[in-house]
């Protein structure tokens, strides 16, 4: 090892003592040059932003509260006032968009030079990560909770019953039940955070120190370093794109699923969109167990590949069959890239889903304006209900009946109480007070949005539709006198929003 | 080797750009992990727990009467990043001391203290310290006497500023 003996410091240490230069020479191919050796830099790139979404993921992990109480104003937290917080959410949401991308161009590049068939475990790495970073996305746009995190679930839950056989034990067993209720946050945090990230790194192990495929020849230890050294170039040069990117570009956070409004237009991340857009072109109730179903037999054909190519099929078959494979993967990618640009193109076009979307985006710049609002915590809830939340002190010195006003300046639910009507005929959807109950809307802070004077809100009672309200917010006319709806009205307008804290 | 014999025409130039070469990546990572750093350490940093000493009503004048101390109950509130604490303390209310107002919170290690009727004293349950009826130290591990809190009268309404102070000194210091 001559060479190596004329090498100092760093160099000879990683070469002696580390299984660095091993690793590198598993990890290449056929040595080139010029464009081809860059093409192949985007394992470089991948193994980044691999390592990117690890690194961020775990700083959000530090504020974020898997509740479906505390998910929304965590991730708030994140965004409007943690230091740099929305930076590390962008990184990791634009990172993940990336890193979709980038896992799809590293197959095709492997698929073009038939990389698959000489090293047949690390393609199937590679499209196993393609999937658990897929299932990582999916998972992981419900964890905000906000109005497109539901339908996120939503999509999911319809995807995982679309599956053949066992379609409702899937939907049952991602859910945690057999509705969207607060364990499907914890399950859904649980997947994205411990299970899919744990299964990725078990590949990557295995991809770099259990399964050693050395393709043909003896390969140049310095063609190896120097590719070393294109991967690193590469995957800067993303990162400093992307770190820049995400400086001035924040990833979407809505209202919290708590006040979703009628007409809201779901729109997935970049990654799935060209799924979403398939959806639109299949029938109804067929759709999402099509796409569960395509999306399966693409990465069983996938994995499939390397075994589909062995040396005695292919005498068989001859040169053609390469030639077809080729097509018929590079016909997959166009249709990826396709779907996805009309996707976003059937978004531009149609006035009214770019009106409504525009809308979307007003309501969700509005939301990042208004200041944080923590939650409220160490109060019970018959403190909070009992309004003036008095302690009753155990005092030996007998009854207590100061002012419970205290100190605090916020007061999250309304100091009244609700008429009897209201308890009676709306309580059971919008909270004893007001708050909401999960899916349906609270009514706290109404009064401060458009159109939702004391008169707006009796004649939403009489006619909801007519303020573009969806079942299941029915119409109460002839249920209330006009009496009861006024009362109800008025009390409901009185509902503020918890004033935001001392910040 | 295959390696060596390859590299055998080399000269130094050669190597030591190889060796050059090898140090990109290494600065390249580490710069990709010195902005990642520098943001985690501003985003990580703890934050500091803060709630306004507020006046707070804790009752009509009228309520405290009689020669023993009265406990009262009050709810402060504080921001601690994402969450608001609503926390609840206890106070003494002393009507024969000029209404005078103290902490239930042990100097000690910060149980709250019982008043003991039939020893006139206050009595700390965690570590036995006590504290004559003007909240003066008698005996145990606690170094000062209970602390007492800012109060005022408002239109015959007892008002207090609560405030905690830090264990274990014998001097009295405001926590926050």
């Amino acid at each position: 090892m001559a060479e190596e003996v004329d090498r100092k410091g760093a160099a000879v240490w990683l070469a002696r003592s580390t299984a660095f230069d091993e690793v590198l020479r598993v990890l290449v191919d056929e040595p080139t040059e010029g464009f081809s050796a860059w093409a192949r830099t985007t394992a470089g790139i991948v193994a980044m932003l691999l390592a990117l979404q690890f690194v961020t993921g775990a700083l959000l992990s530090f504020y974020y509260l898997p509740s479906t109480e505390g998910a929304h104003t965590t991730v708030a937290y994140i965004e409007k006032v943690a230091s740099a917080g929305y930076w590390f959410r962008s990184l990791h949401h634009y990172g993940s968009q990336l890193l979709t991308l980038f896992l799809v161009l590293h197959l095709a590049q492997k698929f073009w030079r038939r990389a698959y068939a000489r090293k047949p475990v690390a393609w199937i790495a590679t499209v196993l990560l393609l999937a658990f970073v897929m299932a990582s996305g999916a998972t992981g746009y419900s964890l905000p909770w906000d109005a497109s995190a539901f339908f996120s679930t939503r999509i999911g839950e319809g995807m995982a019953s679309g599956l053949p056989l066992l379609g409702e034990t899937a939907r049952r067993w991602l859910l945690g039940g057999t509705e969207i209720s607060p364990l499907t946050l914890v399950r859904l945090f649980a997947l994205h955070v411990l299970v899919v990230p744990f299964i990725i790194l078990l590949v990557v192990i295995a991809r770099l120190f259990i399964f050693r495929e050395i393709s043909g020849e003896e390969m140049r230890r310095a063609w190896v370093r120097n590719q070393f050294v294109r991967n690193a170039t590469s995957a800067s040069v993303v990162f400093f794109a992307l770190a820049l990117f995400a400086t001035r570009i924040h990833a979407p956070l809505g209202p919290p699923a708590t006040e979703l409004l009628p007409g809201y237009l779901p729109r997935p991340g970049a990654q799935f969109l060209w799924l979403f857009q398939l959806l639109k072109y299949l029938p109804g109730r067929l759709a999402l167990a099509a796409a569960a179903i395509l999306l399966l037999i693409i990465f069983m054909t996938l994995i499939a590949l390397p075994f589909l190519s062995l040396a005695s099929l292919r005498e068989i078959t001859g040169r053609p069959r390469r030639l077809i494979g080729r097509a018929v993967f590079a016909t997959m990618l166009a249709l990826f890239f396709t779907l996805t640009a009309l996707a976003y193109i059937g978004d531009l076009r149609d006035p009214r889903v770019r009106e409504q979307l525009a809308h979307q985006r007003a309501d969700e710049q509005a939301f990042l304006n208004e200041p944080f609002e923590p939650l409220r915590m160490g109060v019970t809830e018959e403190q909070d209900a009992a309004s003036g939340r008095h302690g009753d002190a155990a005092s030996a010195s007998g009854n207590f009946n100061g002012s419970g006003n205290s100190n605090s300046q916020t007061s999250s639910v309304s100091s009244s109480t609700p008429p009897a009507a209201y308890t009676k005929n709306c309580s059971s959807c919008h909270g004893s007070r007001g708050q909401g109950f999960f899916p349906y809307p609270k009514l706290t802070g109404v009064s401060a949005k458009p159109n939702r004077t004391v008169e707006d809100l009796i004649a939403i009672m009489n006619n909801p539709e007519a303020y573009g309200l969806k079942p299941p917010m029915k119409s109460f006319a002839g249920k209330l006198s006009d009496t009861e709806a006024r009362e109800i009205a008025e009390w409901v307008e009185t509902l503020k929003k918890p004033q935001s804290g001392r910040r | 080797m295959a390696e060596a014999s390859t590299q055998h025409d080399d000269n130094n130039e050669t190597k030591s750009r190889r060796d050059f070469l090898l140090l990109i990546p290494l600065a390249l990572f580490a710069s990709m992990a010195a902005t990642i750093a520098a943001a985690a350490f501003r985003y990580l940093r703890p934050t500091r727990i803060f709630g306004e000493a507020v006046w707070t009503d804790i009752g009509p004048l009228s309520q405290f009467t009689g020669a023993r101390p009265i406990m009262r109950s009050l709810e402060t509130e504080r921001a601690a990043g994402w969450a608001n604490m609503v926390e609840e303390h206890f106070v003494f209310v002393l009507p024969d001391k000029n209404y005078q107002v103290l902490s239930a919170a042990c100097p000690h290690e910060g149980c709250n203290v019982i008043w003991r009727d039939e020893d006139r004293n206050f009595f700390c349950p965690c570590h036995d310290s006590s504290f004559a009826a003007d909240g003066s130290r008698l005996s145990g591990p606690a170094r000062r006497g209970l602390d007492p809190l800012p109060s005022q009268t408002e239109n015959g309404t007892l008002k207090v500023k609560y405030q905690s102070f830090v264990n274990n000194t014998s001097e009295r210091v405001v926590r926050g």
